[in-house]
């Protein structure tokens, strides 16, 4: 705590609250898991019962629950009281966004500054501003869920303001160049891409879809055990119904250990593992044994069962009787007959 | 009585000045550990991480874990503050820690005073008002002094998640729920939903998503009465969360998150099943199932998200979810027991992970996944006496017998 903050009157102390009579909490005899408040948040309680027993609307409702909120800044009903008096005294909702940015960027894992922010942009209806503020949240912690449902949220509610859209496929790129593994960014590029409506540009839907699958197979060449990116890959063939089997020639070099005479070649539709890289990957070889599964005759499928054993066995074996089990499954299967 | 009940207060204050100040300086002696690395190669680590034979586990300190919870339940300090809005919630983790541990209602641990002290505080949250019956957090925002017939305002309403803890903390303690306003729920239930099928946290305010929605599928499984819902159109917005990885994001185009999965499989599974149809189509269940084990990580533990680093929390979260699913002989016991094992903190109860600080949430959570996962086979030096588990309900979140308890005395049936 500053000295600033240990310095604070409290309210009781202060005579503009001198006409109120603060109402303690009530207990039973034998509470359950009572919390040994701080005396800063028994006395701004206890008046904030007394305000909301009254049912005053008034400036000093604000600054109480401003205090209340940084004191604990669950405090829904505090939140929830504050956005009503906000309303009913016409106060300024910008200004209110302005002190919320500071509070968002304090408490990024507090549900309830999220939702205090949504409750203020759906009344302004000003969500440009809300992209670099978010970009900023990201570059605080770019993993953190709140800030990127927000921002789903708000492309979402906003889904037809072009303006709003048009930078999301630059922002997702950036990110995902940032890091990689962040799923976050590639779950964020599936929603943009496929996941809410066709934007301005992005009609040619055959045209994306090589854009993506040219986007994924580069980042995969890459980063080859970067379950993200499989997970994307696989998300754009199921989406669009599209058989993995027309990626078959791209896995295959990522399911065997790395060629060392291998010369550098750029090839956009296939491109090859990079120098370096840690193969055999376990995601290429899972993605090859479906499309062994896939393909329905045995001698596929019995290349598949070959290939999920040798995850069982040696490359996953974390996963032993999963891969066991999708073994089991497939010979079950009338083609294994 | 009150000078009593003064020094006890006090006792327990000194005491977790001297809990907080110890876990200060032993953080800070702790061993000095690298951030988790950013692996190169996840999962092609064969090399790096112990075979499964070879785990040793230590002993699970269950006496360690039933003192951290007892403590919970007798007093926070205000660094906890931030817990003032959900303190029923953590009611319900502490008092099911002792249940999973089977000390709760052995007989012996607890004195009956204390049983019905809490109870008398669990039903004292219940509160009626225009917007139906439920249970609210804790007194927070109550301005009316107890005993006094009023309704509640809009800003002490019932909350449904913690009317669907309130439900399970009162099952742990075998009440037999004749206080229990069954219309009065019904009557919230209904007022908490919204046009897209989603629940608000609290009548006609807060936020609404997949965990609110469970509560709502939990508490009407409970009752075992479906009328406060519409459950169709809380099933859409279910189908609306599936992400194209196989799990579900908290609310409509959010990301796949272990959590969230589970609350929407729990509540698929919970809902009357509708004739003739499984929840999930044969391609959905399967691309989930990859999903979840894949969130399993080399060391054993859960992650929530893909890519993310393992929790003791989605241990729960993604265990249960696959038990949901009948997957659960897909998960390797003992692996998760040696992570889970590695988040005990030495002076009890269960952190998010190794070298954290333990909190209620995870050690509550971390049990219950050892209640489905059970370590085995154990050697004799493991200590199995300690690895010992009731059953667990995983739709419900409780062992078979609360669960049982619940819905039999909750319906009144």
């Amino acid at each position: 705590m500053s000295t600033e903050d240990q310095d604070k009157p409290l309210f009781s102390e202060l005579p503009e609250w001198a006409d109120v009579v603060p109402i303690p909490q009530y207990e039973t005899d034998a509470p359950i898991a009572p919390i040994l408040y701080s005396v800063e948040y028994k006395d701004a309680t206890d008046y904030f019962r007394a305000i909301v027993k009254a049912g005053e609307r008034s400036a000093r409702v604000l600054q109480l629950t401003q205090e209340l909120i940084r004191l604990n800044p669950a405090h829904y009903t505090a939140w929830q009281y504050r956005y009503e008096t906000l309303l009913s005294l016409s106060s300024s909702l910008e200004a209110e966004l302005k002190l919320t940015n500071s509070l968002t960027f304090k408490y990024l894992k507090t549900y309830q500054v999220w939702h205090h922010r949504r409750l203020l942009i759906t009344h302004l209806r000003t969500p440009l501003p809300e992209l670099p503020f978010l970009n900023r949240c990201l570059a605080l912690d770019a993993k953190n869920y709140h800030t990127w449902s927000y921002r789903q949220w708000l492309l979402s509610h906003f889904i037809d303001d072009e303006d709003l859209w048009k930078g999301e496929i630059d922002f997702v790129e950036n990110t995902i160049a940032d890091d990689v593994r962040n799923n976050s960014a590639w779950h964020h590029r599936f929603f943009v891409v496929f996941g809410c409506g066709v934007r301005e540009g992005e009609e040619d839907r055959a045209r994306v879809i090589k854009r993506e699958l040219i986007f994924t197979k580069q980042n995969i060449s890459l980063a080859p055990n970067n379950p993200s990116a499989w997970n994307y890959l696989r998300g754009i063939l199921d989406h669009n119904n599209l058989p993995y089997s027309l990626l078959t020639q791209f896995v295959k070099p990522y399911t065997v250990p790395l060629n060392p005479n291998a010369v550098d070649i750029v090839d956009l539709e296939n491109p090859p593992p990079v120098k370096g890289a840690e193969l055999p990957c376990v995601y290429a070889i899972e993605f090859l044994a479906d499309i062994n599964e896939k393909a329905g005759d045995k001698e596929s499928l019995l290349k598949a069962v070959e290939l999920w054993k040798s995850l069982a066995n040696e490359h996953d074996t974390i996963r032993r009787k999963y891969w066991e089990h999708r073994v089991r499954d497939a010979l079950q299967s009338p083609a294994s007959a | 009585m009150a000078l009593i009940s003064r020094i006890k207060r006090l006792v327990v204050e000194i005491l977790s000045i001297l809990h907080d100040f110890f876990w200060a300086r032993f953080a800070k002696l702790g061993p000095q550990r690298l951030p988790p690395p950013q692996e190169s190669s996840p999962r092609d680590v064969t090399a790096r991480h112990k075979k499964m034979e070879e785990i040793r586990l230590p002993s699970l300190n269950r006496p360690g874990h039933a003192a951290h919870a007892k403590r919970c339940l007798s007093a926070l300090p205000d660094s906890k503050t931030d817990l003032d809005a959900s303190r029923l919630a953590l009611a319900f983790y502490n008092i099911g820690i002792l249940d999973l541990l089977d000390i709760l209602n052995d007989g012996t641990t607890l004195p009956q005073w204390q049983r019905d002290g809490w109870i008398e505080w669990l039903w004292a949250q219940q509160t009626h008002g225009e917007d139906g019956s439920g249970f609210r957090p804790s007194p927070f925002m109550v301005h009316n002094p107890p005993g006094s017939e009023t309704k509640y305002s809009n800003y002490d309403t019932p909350h449904i998640i913690m009317t669907y803890t309130a439900l399970l903390a009162l099952a742990l303690l075998r009440d037999d729920f004749s206080r229990l306003d069954r219309p009065g729920l019904i009557k919230f239930l209904r007022a908490c939903q919204r046009e897209d099928g989603s629940f608000t946290t609290t009548p006609k305010d807060g936020e609404s998503d997949l965990r609110t929605l469970y509560c709502a599928f939990a508490i009407s499984a409970m009752l075992d009465d479906w009328s406060g819902i519409d459950v169709g159109h809380a099933k859409a917005f279910i189908a609306s969360c599936r992400t194209y990885e196989g799990g579900y994001g908290q609310e409509p185009f959010c990301e796949a998150l272990g959590g969230t999965t589970y609350t929407a499989l729990a509540s698929l599974y919970l809902a009357p099943p509708s004739p003739g149809s499984d929840p999930l189509t044969t391609a959905e269940k399967n691309q989930t199932v990859r999903w979840l084990v894949n969130n399993q990580a080399s060391s054993g533990g859960f992650a929530g998200r893909t890519g993310k680093s393992a929790d003791s929390c989605y241990c729960f979260w993604c265990g249960a979810a696959l038990k949901i699913l009948d997957m659960s002989h897909l998960i390797e016991t003992k692996a998760l027991a040696s992570f889970l094992s590695e988040c005990q903190f030495k002076f009890g109860g269960i952190a998010k992970c190794q070298d954290e600080h333990p909190d209620p949430y995870h050690t509550y959570l971390s049990i219950a996944a050892l209640c489905m996962y059970p370590p085995s086979p154990l050697w004799e030096e493991e200590k199995p006496e300690s690895w010992k588990f009731p059953v667990l309900d995983p739709l419900l979140n409780a062992r078979v017998e609360t669960a049982e308890w619940a819905r039999r005395y909750i319906s009144g049936k």
